[in-house]
């Protein structure tokens, strides 16, 4: 679709890059246009700037007629392309000339059917390039090079120049004839980029891009990052499309460094509250590059490079360790710290590179300067390659990202399985308590219920780890604390009920545990993780004295 | 050092025994097996004070279960007192509350026991 699907004025903080646009293509008036390709990084806006482009160029003049392509990895065969390259120029052509949108929007025509609109429009010049194209059908490389001759033989006859602006070109490399790809296809295109009545505003992939001959020589413009009063203002005006109120955390805005799409995938999140406040934009950006769809989009790069899950997981270590590493790292220093051949090790790492996971610079390749691809790379990496579970990632990156509390503080304890250790437990969590002045009540119910996390880890696991780990993370207004142990998972997920020895579970006293806890703790989650089983217990207390707003008890 | 300790005594025909600490299955034993000496004795009215008990697990409460149903074979009664609410929960959830008498205190298990035969 050639036009913006934005709603005016959420269009921010890319004026002056649309104006300087919009000035260079009405250049072509004169016989003076150049053509140039965008450049920046993934979601930094190049598409959305060339619908804005397009909608200003249809809408806002009648000097320069525009055409607008998104080339499509899945109509690569010569015969195909050339077919909707056509038609698509056809068509958007003619619905300039008569300001008719619904002409825009006739991608499927057949041939026939278009042959009969440029008969109704009159446009002779159309007629004679389809009727040429027609009488080429039977070889694909004539066809494509009437194709892409069509906006500059139409400017020829009509004297109107036009804008031909390219999206995804990266994929032209892919072009095929008989299933074969033949990257010297690519090549065709240099003669219509030169003319310059008809300007090509290119865009796509920019490390691909970078790589292909035919653009190689053409002016590059930078598409940069939206500054902080852009971002910002690009951030209210979404949180209005969406009728919500709040502000996006300034240290947030600035980790998202400026890339519409993050912005709009974090506050599309965040919006699914009417009033997001500062914890629900941290806990939006966590979702989105936990399972959302920043990092679906970087997952669908990454398997786009690396179809082989075994090399995707060898690609995504090397892209952490990349990401972790500050000096460049070399071809050799992957390969051997991967026990990779430099070859292999060579390939990873360039298309990790073309990917626009990493940079690539004189033989060595260092991280991308992209704080919310590096935590896609950490969340995909720590969950694909390491299995932490989705809690550890949770914390994890509330822990890194998250500013803290002055309140929130964490203890750690690895308890030996011997009788009793449990009672460790329970009684740290009483001195935690006293330190903090929390409610004793709330102390104590959650003591019975971490008793009871820790019998069940030391019951499961015994045989396969010397210790069980409890953590208690003390919020403003929670206590969490969380039991791990070696063992195999007791219970059902769904119903959290125990499953693991279904005879020993009808015995007297099997399943009061769980009943328990969650009878005493508000809530409780039961994860699979590295290292066996987890059970995270929380328990609310008030902000403002530490104290439970109310006792468990109380509710039954 | 032990995290559990059990004191007895009898009154009349009452026998009161008083848990401290950590209620876990070897306590939970301990308390059956001072429960089957009164019982032994013909005691057919016991209390349990729960003033002084810190912590029940549910593996200590499962002995408890085993407590009771002898006491219910020897047509005794079993009064527990001095419960906090929380242990109380926690033998409700056990579904064991409803087996046995439970009183605030030893006054009101003794008044409640002392008109019975």
């Amino acid at each position: 679709m050639p036009f913006s699907s934005l709603k005016n004025g959420e269009f921010i903080g890319r004026q002056d890059e649309l104006s300087a646009l919009y000035k260079r293509v009405l250049m072509a008036e004169w016989g003076q246009a150049q053509s140039v390709v965008l450049f920046g990084h993934r979601g930094i806006g190049k598409s959305e700037l060339l619908k804005q482009l397009f909608g200003h160029l249809f809408w806002k003049q009648d000097r320069v007629a525009p055409f607008s392509y998104t080339v499509n990895p899945a109509l690569l065969s010569v015969a195909a392309f050339s077919k909707t390259y056509l038609i698509g120029f056809l068509c958007q052509r003619l619905a300039f000339l008569k300001k008719e949108q619904a002409l825009l929007y006739q991608d499927g025509i057949s041939i026939d059917g278009l042959s009969l609109l440029i008969e109704e429009s009159e446009a002779g010049w159309a007629k004679e390039i389809l009727d040429q194209y027609i009488q080429c059908a039977g070889d694909p490389l004539d066809s494509l090079r009437i194709a892409l001759a069509a906006p500059h033989r139409s400017s020829l006859s009509t004297g109107m120049p036009v804008a031909v602006l390219l999206d995804d070109f990266h994929w032209i490399k892919g072009l095929r004839i008989d299933g074969v790809p033949d990257a010297r296809l690519a090549s065709l295109f240099q003669e219509a980029i030169t003319h310059k009545k008809t300007p090509h505003i290119i865009s796509g992939n920019a490390p691909e891009l970078q790589e292909m001959p035919v653009v190689s020589g053409l002016e590059r413009i930078l598409v940069p990052p939206l500054g902080p009063e852009g971002a910002s203002a690009r951030a209210s005006a979404l949180l209005s499309a969406y009728e919500a109120t709040g502000t996006v955390p300034p240290l947030l805005l600035r980790h998202l460094g400026g890339n519409p799409f993050y912005l709009g995938c974090v506050v599309a999140k965040a919006c699914s509250k009417s009033n997001p406040d500062e914890k629900d934009f941290w806990n939006a950006y966590i979702q989105e590059i936990m399972e959302g769809q920043l990092v679906l989009s970087w997952s669908t790069v990454l398997k786009g490079f690396f179809p082989d899950l075994g090399m995707r997981r060898v690609a995504l270590a090397i892209a952490y360790k990349i990401h972790h590493t500050a000096e460049p790292l070399s071809c050799q220093r992957i390969a051997k710290s991967f026990a990779l051949t430099d070859d292999r090790a060579h390939d990873v790492a360039y298309n990790l590179y073309l990917a626009g996971i990493i940079r690539g610079e004189l033989g060595v390749f260092r991280a991308e300067e992209d704080r919310v691809l590096r935590d896609v790379i950490d969340c995909l990496y720590l969950r694909e390659v390491l299995t932490k579970s989705t809690h550890e990632l949770t914390e994890y990156f509330l822990a890194a990202l998250v500013p803290q509390k002055g309140h929130v503080a964490r203890y750690d304890m690895a308890l030996p399985m011997v009788k009793e250790a449990e009672l460790i437990a329970a009684q740290g969590l009483e001195q935690i308590g006293k330190n903090l002045n929390l409610n004793p009540e709330t102390i104590g119910q959650l003591q019975i219920a971490v008793i009871e996390a820790c019998i069940n880890a030391i019951e499961y696991s015994r045989g396969r780890g010397d210790n069980i780990y409890v953590s208690v993370i003390v919020d403003e207004d929670q206590l969490e604390v969380s039991v791990e142990s070696a063992g195999p998972e007791f219970i059902i997920r769904e119903t959290g009920e125990p499953f693991r020895d279904q005879e020993a579970a009808k015995g007297p006293g099997r399943g009061w545990g769980i009943k328990l806890m969650k009878r005493f703790v508000d809530e409780i989650e039961f994860e699979k993780t590295a290292l066996g089983t987890k059970i995270v217990l929380i328990k609310k207390i008030e902000k403002s004295t530490g104290r439970k707003k109310e006792s468990a008890i109380s509710h039954e | 050092m032990s995290n559990f300790s059990l004191s007895s005594r009898s009154s009349g025909d009452i026998a009161v025994m008083m848990p401290k600490g950590y209620i876990n299955d070897i306590a939970a034993e301990c308390l059956e097996q001072e429960n089957e000496q009164f019982l032994g004795h013909g005691m057919k009215k016991l209390v349990v004070n729960f003033s002084d008990v810190k912590f029940i697990n549910t593996i200590g409460l499962s002995v408890f279960l085993g407590m009771m149903q002898k006491t219910l074979e020897n047509n005794s009664i079993l009064c527990f007192t001095n419960m906090k609410k929380d242990h109380q929960a926690i033998f409700e959830i056990a579904g064991l509350i409803k087996h046995v008498k439970v009183f605030k205190d030893e006054k009101d298990a003794f008044i409640y026991l002392d008109g019975r035969p």
